[in-house]
């Protein structure tokens, strides 16, 4: 398996958009929070009037809120690392590399295992990114830091990576069935609006399966965290169904993934 | 017989297509065996299902005895009519992907670049090369893991003289070492030149097996001259003739078969005549690909 990561990063570390796409992505995970905070700062030097209540003073950036407010957020970025996953997947086909691989003794199961490598790569790196910069924002901006608060709330971290992984394996399954990277990209940015189409307009009697559509499942994961700012009730936990939910997807993307591959010629 | 791959009732369709029916084929170790056919007549499929790229619609193949697998797949190097690399790598990069892909050391790539005169460039980008360099640089990937067997198709497409050149020497240096070469072609000449076995496909069908050897086998035809104004009643008269022709300012003399130019010269130096020209002219793998095409067509 290792052997198999390491062939694909030669592919990917000499291959310019994948740094630029994947810099642009680190930016801007590292540059969000501290946005955040100067414009509240700014805020707060306008002279803006929360009824008395100073705008620094919101807890989005403490512990332990930070933790599901950042993962939150953040899921919106991980279309810069589709579209990493998608170019890997999509050179293989446009430069014939797939075909060469083969003949050269990968086989097809070989190489569904190198790219899920990448995969599994790019997700726990941005996942290590995500919790290092939400513990030194975390840290920098919570006033009396607790030692048991900076951890509550950290299992968000972990389902940022289970979102993360399961939208990058959808984005690998799409690319085997287009093969075209601009297609699948296009596709990829359609799906959101699609999905929550159809889901609006689905009779009372099916509303039961919305859980269960592939982006409801994937962003069932971390719930919407700032309606508690304007005192609402929100899910602050992770809801071990949707867990079950995505893991089921990401097992029958990579079953597709297989069976497609393993089906065509090449 | 050592069998390197065999090959039973291997069939393939595309849709109704039949592109190859019912194919049975032996290749022993050290042959060089050339796959010959016209345009679409089946070879590129055979030689993608014999690779794993392409999936077979029925049938079964077995190489070194053992059936399809990555394994197995290890020990063969492919020189395809395209050189496929990634063309924003550079050759060691390229290299690397194949060696480990391969199980091969990395320590093979620098020897393998020498020897195919691309060690200067080696850290220029894929893309950059010529064609031929482009198939200098499959021949280093084919080389890196010192093959038993060596799978070429048209490997000479688009090449220049010297490139064509280059390969034909290279073949014959790996065949040399005793490695089976499986080598698919339309270049008769080619293939007449550098194989010892070889078998014709058309639309998918196997219509001919054999050996080279064997094409040239058989009843030969001799071209004669002489300053001497008998010659052709001589000729006539001669017991080893089925046929005499004049052909310009040849006679074109056919021999009963196992009958020789030797011997001929040999009958006419008895009778006084001293040739001018004698020529045994061979049967081509050309003029019998073209017969055993033909022969098809009518049957």
């Amino acid at each position: 398996m290792l052997k198999l990561l390491q062939i694909d990063l030669v592919k990917l570390k000499n291959y310019r958009a994948f740094w630029v796409l994947n810099i642009l992505y680190g930016l801007l995970i590292v540059s969000i929070p501290i946005t955040v905070m100067e414009f509240l700062k700014w805020l707060k030097l306008q002279g803006a009037d929360f009824d008395g209540f100073d705008p620094l003073k919101i807890p989005v950036l403490y512990f332990p809120d930070i933790w599901q407010n950042i993962a939150y957020v953040y899921t919106f970025l991980k279309i810069f690392l589709a579209i990493v996953v998608v170019i890997s997947i999509s050179n293989e086909y446009s430069y014939k590399t797939i075909r060469q691989n083969i003949i050269d003794g990968m086989s097809r199961i070989d190489f569904i295992k190198s790219k899920l490598a990448t995969i599994l790569l790019l997700s726990i790196g941005s996942t290590l990114l995500v919790f290092i910069t939400g513990m030194l924002t975390g840290i920098i901006y919570t006033p009396n830091v607790e030692f048991a608060e900076m951890f509550t709330g950290i299992q968000f971290v972990f389902a940022y990576f289970l979102d993360l992984f399961t939208y990058l394996v959808l984005a690998f399954f799409l690319t085997i069935l287009l093969k075209r990277s601009a297609l699948t990209v296009f596709i990829l940015l359609l799906f959101t609006p699609i999905e929550y189409a159809i889901t609006a307009n689905l009779p009372e009697a099916l509303e039961f399966l919305i859980p269960y559509f592939p982006l409801h499942a994937i962003n069932n994961l971390i719930a919407f965290p700032f309606k508690k700012y304007w005192f609402q009730e929100i899910q602050d936990y992770i809801a071990w169904e949707a867990v079950l939910v995505v893991v089921a997807y990401i097992v029958l993307y990579v079953y597709a993934i297989k069976t497609k591959l393993q089906k065509s010629d090449l | 017989m050592d069998t390197v791959l065999s090959i039973k009732n291997l069939t393939k369709h595309y849709g109704r297509v039949k592109a190859l029916n019912n194919l049975s084929l032996d290749v022993a170790r050290g042959n060089v065996f050339g796959i010959l056919g016209p345009n679409g007549s089946g070879k590129t499929t055979t030689l993608g299902i014999l690779l794993d790229v392409i999936n077979k619609t029925s049938g079964e193949f077995a190489w070194f005895g053992q059936p399809p697998s990555k394994e197995v797949r290890k020990r063969i190097g492919a020189i395809l009519e395209t050189p496929i690399f990634y063309p924003y790598l550079s050759a060691t990069k390229n290299l690397q992907i194949v060696a480990k892909i391969k199980g091969a050391s990395v320590e093979n790539i620098d020897p393998v670049l020498k020897r195919v005169e691309l060690y200067e460039r080696r850290h220029d980008k894929f893309r950059t090369y010529s064609l031929g360099m482009k198939q200098r640089l499959s021949i280093a990937s084919a080389l890196l893991c010192d093959p038993e067997v060596m799978i070429l198709d048209e490997p000479t497409n688009g090449l220049d003289p010297q490139g064509i050149a280059e390969i034909r020497e290279l073949i014959k240096e790996i065949a040399k070492d005793g490695k089976t070469i499986i080598l698919a072609s339309h270049l008769l000449d080619e293939v007449q030149k550098v194989c010892s076995h070889f078998c014709v496909l058309k639309k998918g069908n196997l219509i001919y097996t054999g050996s080279v050897e064997d094409v040239s086998k058989g009843a030969v035809t001799v071209e004669v001259s002489a300053e001497d104004d008998d010659l052709s009643e001589i000729l006539e008269a001669y017991e080893g003739s089925t046929k005499v022709e004049k052909d310009g300012v040849h006679h074109l003399v056919s021999l009963k078969e196992g009958k020789t130019a030797t011997e001929l010269n040999a009958y006419l130096f008895s009778k006084g005549i001293t040739v001018s020209h004698l020529n045994t002219q061979r049967k081509s793998l050309e003029k019998q690909f073209l017969e055993l095409l033909a022969e098809s067509d009518n049957a």
